[in-house]
């Protein structure tokens, strides 16, 4: 199962209704006939490069015969309405089936047939359906095409008075209910089958998914709305001409597809507002602009082939880092008084190869303790440790990079755990902490093992929680987690108010007061050090720690709440029989038992930390808590 | 029908096939050695003809046709070899390379159109013929031009059958076309052969041009319709062997001599059309194919 929220679960559908509303309220705010029409042609251009991103993006089916459907259902409008006298109503969704069936009859040759053969042979069929419109000039028209086509009206309102404004919002209305059925299709299991068969051919086929059943599907679902938006185009000008066949109108299109950015759905719809305008705004140039064109799409192709929507990405990429570190910038001079406070221990910077990292040491001559956090959290996470074992041990907690009040890293060489674990490294060897035991949390249990794998630093026992210790990657983690919703999370870049209250509440403890500052502190969390971190995770050499815990060196203990939403607890209790380490399991613990049950949580830590006091290097089986 | 008629349209399916194997046989050297289908290869027809016009004609430079003919072909190989450093290099490598190609030789048909129309204007022009008067032969007429091109063609194409099997750099491009990572192993320059390709295919649009202009009127667009015909020849001939397509050409030339004759002018693209996908679906190898692809 993949999590992936529908839109109105996002961030997305605060830009959609904007986008949409904008619309609307355009032509009352702005009275511009011509302007208004380009708009209405926008709309019509949207449904249709959106449609066929579904065939070309989704389904990677080079169909080339998408501006031929299109021309289905504006003859198929032309003819109802003009020659057999049909209402303009019927014939809008009749433009649709028409189109409709033809995608059907293109995909019969389409079935067999693969990249370049399916471009020529749409190509043919395409030149087919011209040349059919062409000869049959007494049904057609011929190349002079057929003129005054009857208009919409709804009564004795005929939409081309008042400014064509009836045109505007029809035209609006249909963009609207094009979108909402392309983005159900693509959610939707013929949608998922779709992208399978681009990316995995073989793989889809083998889990049972049909290659001829999608491909059909696939361009009758695309040639609905593009059949529709046909005949709309019909009503509007009212003119059907052969032209829309030809190479000129394919190039538009398809350069709207692409300037917007393949498989995206909401890309050509916003390239269908932009390109069209930008190049009427250079329609003085005459050839000019056919040959400005042409080289803006040489140039997005070569240099920048995920269009104006991975432009957009990029963008709020840019915008989120800066707010993470402006967060991160803020939180260090306001609030340092309060999280010295909740880990009763002076808080410093210090240098690492990965930027400045925020340290609390509560120092003095004592056996050390270094805490290292999840994903998403911060040193503060541990303020009940902090306070059981102060005064006994020397408590060190650091905020890793992207996290917390450390600084932000560089997402390519900071954000995965070798990079987590050389900055535990720089963290111990500037405040001179000798031969620590480290409790390693989430992923600062992957952290905490790689840190005592690499050997660099002394470590004298180790403890992880919350963690399944991994051999080959991505396998492994597959099977030691649990693939809830929340999990994929894990990995997700940007948070929704949602996401990050579900990741938050699961990961540590749903809202309270004692979480309240956990929870403030996630929004704060660089997005890139999710999904960095999860791609790089094949970076670390797993089957070194794993060598490292069945040698029995060093003392090590798992410590896992028993309801822990993540864990496969199966797996890990499988490890720990086949390596002969210790496991805990902490009754009503969840992901974070440190955390939620701190008494059973101690008990469990005491009593491994009294056996690695003991000079022991083997602790006994189960401990009983 | 009369002897006289069937001779007649013959003898001008002949010359369409003529134009057609040259056009085709560009297209594949393309298609086979770079593995894309070029759609600027009509631009390159139409850049080749009016190059030939600006050089050979009396209303222009004047210094005739071999000359005009000279340099279109030069000026396309160079021409071509750039077009494939601007619209196909960029993205060799990438998985998607074909549909990339396909949108960015459509833009760069677009470019070129457009840069012609700039240049020379929409207003059509004929290159004037090589040589002047008609040839007749029991009834039937052939104008000393049409035949003089298609000897012209013929020459060529068997020039480019010895280049690719017989000298070196054409079975270089014949090798890399078969497998590129072996070829590249064996110390070919597989850029500079595709490129070479390129600039092979291009200069041989840019004769196809010359041919086109000097028996019908010159526009930007002039070359889309024999593109789609080419388009038609190259499936129902097949990749396989070189000779494919050129056999295909003169077989779409006659197909479509006689059904302009018997079904109409109207009818003749869709019969051709329908053909092509026929073949696509039953045997999309081609009819002179088996399945494989090289030259």
């Amino acid at each position: 199962m993949r999590y992936d929220p529908p839109i109105h679960h996002g961030n997305g559908r605060l830009f959609l209704a904007f986008a949409f509303i904008g619309l609307a309220l355009f032509p009352l705010a702005v009275d511009d006939a011509y302007l208004q029409h380009l708009i209405v042609l926008a709309f019509i251009y949207a449904i249709v490069a959106a449609s066929w991103d579904l065939s070309l993006g989704y389904g990677g089916l080079f169909n080339f015969a998408h501006v031929a459907l299109f021309a289905t259902g504006l003859y198929t409008y032309a003819i109802l309405t003009k020659t057999l006298g049909v209402s303009p109503w019927l014939a809008l969704p009749a433009g649709g089936l028409t189109a409709v069936v033809v995608a059907a009859l293109i995909a019969l040759p389409v079935l067999r047939l693969d990249g370049i053969y399916v471009i020529l042979v749409t190509i043919a069929v395409s030149q087919l359906l011209y040349q059919l419109v062409v000869s049959q000039s007494d049904v057609t028209g011929g190349t002079s095409g057929m003129v005054t086509l009857p208009a919409l009206s709804i009564g004795d309102y005929r939409f081309v008075r008042d400014g064509k404004i009836g045109y505007y919002y029809a035209g609006l209305a249909l963009l609207v209910a094009a979108c909402a059925f392309l983005y159900a299709v693509t959610r939707s299991r013929l949608g998922r089958a779709m992208v399978a068969l681009r990316d995995q051919k073989y793989f889809a086929v083998a889990r049972g998914v049909s290659e001829a059943r999608t491909r059909l599907l696939t361009l009758m679902a695309s040639a609905l709305f593009t059949g529709i938006a046909g005949a709309f185009f019909g009503a509007y000008v009212r003119v059907a001409s052969p032209d829309v066949f030809g190479l000129g109108f394919l190039t538009l299109i398809l350069s709207i597809l692409l300037v917007g950015g393949g498989a995206t759905l909401w890309g050509p719809v916003m390239a269908a507002f932009v390109l069209p305008l930008l190049s009427e705004a250079i329609a003085d140039l005459g050839p000019w602009r056919e040959v400005l064109i042409g080289i803006l799409i040489i140039l997005v192709v070569v240099f920048y082939p995920g269009g104006l929507w991975a432009a957009i990405q990029e963008l709020r990429e840019v915008i989120d880092v800066r707010r993470t570190a402006f967060l991160a910038w803020r939180n260090r001079r306001r609030g340092q008084a309060a999280r010295e406070a909740r880990l009763s221990a002076r808080e410093v910077m210090v240098p690492t190869p990965h930027g400045r990292i925020a340290v609390s040491d509560s120092g003095g001559d004592l056996p050390a303790l270094l805490f290292i956090h999840g994903n998403s959290a911060c040193k503060e996470a541990f303020f009940r440790q902090a306070a059981a074992y102060r005064g006994r041990y020397r408590v060190v907690a650091f905020d890793l990079p992207g996290h917390g009040v450390s600084e932000n890293g560089d997402p390519e060489r900071s954000y995965n755990v070798v990079a987590y674990a050389e900055v535990a490294e720089a963290v111990l060897r500037a405040r001179g902490v000798a031969r620590p035991v480290v409790f390693g949390w989430s992923l600062g249990g992957y952290v905490a093992l790689e840190l005592a794998a690499r050997g660099r630093a002394t470590v004298r026992g180790l403890a992880i929680c919350g963690t399944a210790p991994l051999t080959v990657v991505p396998d492994d983690f597959g099977s030691g987690y649990d693939a809830g919703p929340h999990l994929i999370l894990a990995g997700k870049q940007y948070f929704s108010a949602a996401e990050a209250r579900d990741y938050a509440g699961s990961a540590t403890a749903p809202l309270s007061a004692d979480s309240r500052f956990l929870h403030a502190n996630l929004p704060r969390t660089d997005g890139r050090a999710r999904s960095y971190m999860i791609t790089k995770l094949t970076v670390v050499n797993w089957p070194r720690q794993r060598r490292m815990l069945r040698s029995g060196q060093l003392p090590f203990i798992v410590i896992n709440g028993a309801d822990d939403p993540f864990l496969n607890h199966d797996y890990i209790a499988r490890l720990a029989a086949a390596d002969g380490w210790p496991l805990v399991t902490i009754p009503g613990g969840r992901h974070a038992p440190f955390f939620n049950t701190p008494d059973a949580f101690h008990a469990a830590f005491d009593g491994f930390l009294s056996t690695v006091d003991a000079g022991s290097s083997r602790t006994s089986a189960d401990i009983a808590v | 029908m009369t002897l006289d008629t069937f001779l007649t349209i013959a003898t001008g399916g002949i010359v369409l096939g003529g134009l057609y194997a040259l056009m085709a046989a560009g297209l594949a050297v393309v298609w086979t050695t770079l593995g894309i289908f070029n759609f600027a290869h009509g631009a390159f027809i139409a850049a080749g003809a009016y190059i030939a016009w600006q050089v050979g004609s009396t209303d222009a430079s004047g210094l005739g046709f071999i000359a005009g003919a000279g340099a279109a072909v030069i000026m396309m190989f160079l021409l071509g070899m750039l077009a494939q450093m601007a619209l196909v290099r960029p993205f060799e490598r990438k998985p998607n390379l074909v549909l990339l190609s396909v949108i960015t030789t459509l833009a760069g048909a677009a470019i070129i159109e457009n840069v012609l129309t700039l240049i020379w204007g929409p207003r059509p022009k004929q290159i004037s013929a090589v040589v002047q008067g008609d040839l007749a032969w029991q009834g039937v007429t052939l104008s000393a031009n049409e035949a003089s091109m298609l000897v012209l063609a013929l020459v060529l194409l068997a020039a480019l059958g010895w280049f690719l099997r017989g000298s070196v750099l054409g079975r270089s491009m014949r090798a890399v076309a078969q497998n590129r990572e072996a070829a590249e192993l064996m110390g070919l320059d597989v850029r500079r052969l595709y490129a070479l390709a390129f600039g092979l295919s291009a200069a041989m649009a840019g004769l196809a041009g010359v041919f086109v202009g000097s028996i019908r009127f010159m526009s930007p667009s002039m070359g889309a319709d024999p593109l789609l015909k080419a388009l038609v020849v190259v499936i129902l001939g097949g990749l396989i062997r070189f000779t494919g397509p050129i056999y295909a050409a003169f077989l779409v030339g006659m197909v479509e001599a006689f059904s302009s004759f018997y079904f109409g002018l109207y009818w003749t693209p869709a019969v051709l059309f329908g053909l092509m996908i026929a073949v696509l679906v039953l045997k999309p190898e081609g009819l002179f194919g088996r399945k494989e692809r090289t030259l």
